[in-house]
């Protein structure tokens, strides 16, 4: 038995190792080439615009306090979130064929699943299940709101996760929330990473997981030792519950990323670039 | 997908009146209040009332955002090489674009408890931020960015949870001048309103 629990723990630390290896190796790649980047000569070639004199954004400033210039005729604002904090997407066409796989595997596979499951199971079970998920997932965010350290953030989560796990039917409810209003601290290790100085690297989209990043990327693989899932001893009942997980997610969203495709011109550039600001903004914003 | 989810609430303005306040947050709040005003009227329940209740929520909204400034900021740097006709066209796709989708969510969209987290105010600039509480989600922070045009503050942009409306666009609308054409931009735009 002891022999047997140590050895699924080493293959799962080796399939981690080896995960963590290849990842480190990616990011080498852009690193070795910085002084002949293939990728940013594309982008040259393809924007003459970039090349001529000073970012638009750096002229915007200058002239923000000239109000006798018409207004249509001041240069275009840039805001704080410019072109200069696009992230970089060396990756390109092989992230777009993963969108792709994901685009087709949500219309396909998981939107059919998730609406037979609908209508199995009413709005506030399955409203519940997402519960229980989120609380059995609280070492995630408390180590994190401790790893940036954000103590009473960690203090709010343990309070959470010991009004929840039994008032709330082990966390089926959220009486932490409804009764006494303490909100879910949503803390990953992909953001205490950011928070630590380091920056997203490059844009990566991963089949079934999706958007990500390399700093995020790593974060996830962290955030695994802080899910208790992943000690789960039997492989198919871990992967069953993450798949069950996923559904039950999918099914309290459909019609989301239905209408998401509607108002974009580009649903690959739309959903790298909110990924983008989404983390930075949660990485800026934490309490 | 948060994005969608989030973009869905662009339109819903505050409920709860705030202590102090200045400007930019009264003139929006102004804005909410004539939004719910026009919802919750029931004379205008019905359903052959339906087209006349839209264009009373379109005209509210339209005098509170400035979609010139909204369309010109995605454009960014192409709006300058752009003819007047052009931008006038090109404002009035850009404007259907998003009416076409928020509308039905304005409408079907069931109003909670919506907070005044604070605004700034910089010469003729300035930010309100808000929290919106809805049943199933946790609350979702929007900032609504607007410019002052003589005595009036109109949006111009708002972020959902850090996501700028107008950034998206500008990254998107970029990307497909860059690498086609502005003309090819135009023909997709058409293309999304008239078959979404």
């Amino acid at each position: 038995m002891v022999l047997s629990k140590g050895s699924g723990v080493m293959r799962r630390f080796s399939f981690l190792f080896y995960l963590i290896l290849g990842l480190g190796i990616i990011s080498l790649i852009p690193i070795q080439g910085n002084a002949e980047p293939s990728w940013v000569l594309d982008i040259e070639e393809f924007s003459p615009v970039l090349k001529d004199g000073p970012k638009p954004d750096r002229m915007a400033r200058l002239e923000v306090g000239v109000e006798e210039i018409e207004e249509s005729e001041l240069p275009v604002l840039e805001e704080q979130e410019g072109f200069d904090e696009r992230i970089r997407d060396p990756f390109e066409p092989l992230n777009r064929i993963f969108f792709h796989v994901n685009d087709r595997l949500y219309f396909w596979v998981l939107k059919p699943v998730a609406t037979g499951y609908q209508k199995v199971l009413s709005e506030e079970v399955r409203k519940g299940v997402s519960n229980f998920f989120s609380n059995l997932a609280t070492p995630i965010r408390l180590v994190n709101c401790i790893l940036q350290a954000n103590f009473k953030g960690a203090g709010l989560e343990t309070l959470r996760f010991l009004i929840n796990t039994p008032l709330g039917l082990f966390g089926f409810l959220d009486p932490a929330q409804k009764e006494f209003g303490i909100e879910k601290r949503e803390e990953d290790l992909g953001q205490t990473l950011g928070v630590w100085g380091l920056g997203p690297a490059f844009y990566l989209e991963w089949p079934i997981l999706g958007p990500s990043n390399l700093r995020d990327t790593l974060g996830f693989v962290g955030d695994l030792f802080l899910d208790p899932i992943t000690y789960i001893p039997s492989p198919p009942l871990r992967i069953g519950l993450k798949t069950y997980d996923k559904v039950n997610e999918t099914s309290l969203r459909i019609g989301e990323y239905e209408d998401f495709k509607k108002v974009v011109l580009d649903p690959y550039i739309a959903k790298r670039e909110a990924y983008h600001q989404n983390r930075k903004y949660k990485i800026k914003e934490r309490k | 997908m948060t994005l969608i989810r989030l973009l869905i609430v662009f339109l819903l303005f505050g409920i709860e009146t705030p202590l102090f306040s200045g400007e930019p947050q009264d003139q929006l709040q102004k804005t909410t209040d004539r939004v719910l005003a026009i919802l919750s009227d029931p004379t205008l329940k019905s359903s052959e009332k339906a087209k006349e209740r839209r264009e009373l929520i379109l005209k509210a909204i339209d005098e509170r955002f400035d979609w010139e400034e909204m369309a010109r900021r995605s454009l960014a740097r192409h709006w300058s090489q752009r003819t007047p006709e052009e931008k006038k066209e090109f404002v009035i796709l850009f404007k259907e674009l998003l009416m076409q989708v928020y509308m039905d969510k304005v409408e079907g969209y069931s109003w909670n408890k919506i907070q005044y987290e604070g605004e700034t105010i910089e010469g003729s600039y300035g930010t309100v931020k808000v929290r919106i509480f809805t049943p199933k989600e946790q609350p979702i922070r929007v900032e609504y960015r607007l410019t002052k045009k003589g005595s009036t503050w109109l949006v111009y942009d708002f972020l959902i949870e850090g996501v700028s409306l107008v950034n998206n666009y500008r990254t998107q609308f970029n990307e497909i001048i860059v690498k086609s054409s502005y003309e090819e931009l135009i023909k997709r735009l058409k293309t999304k309103i008239s078959r979404p």
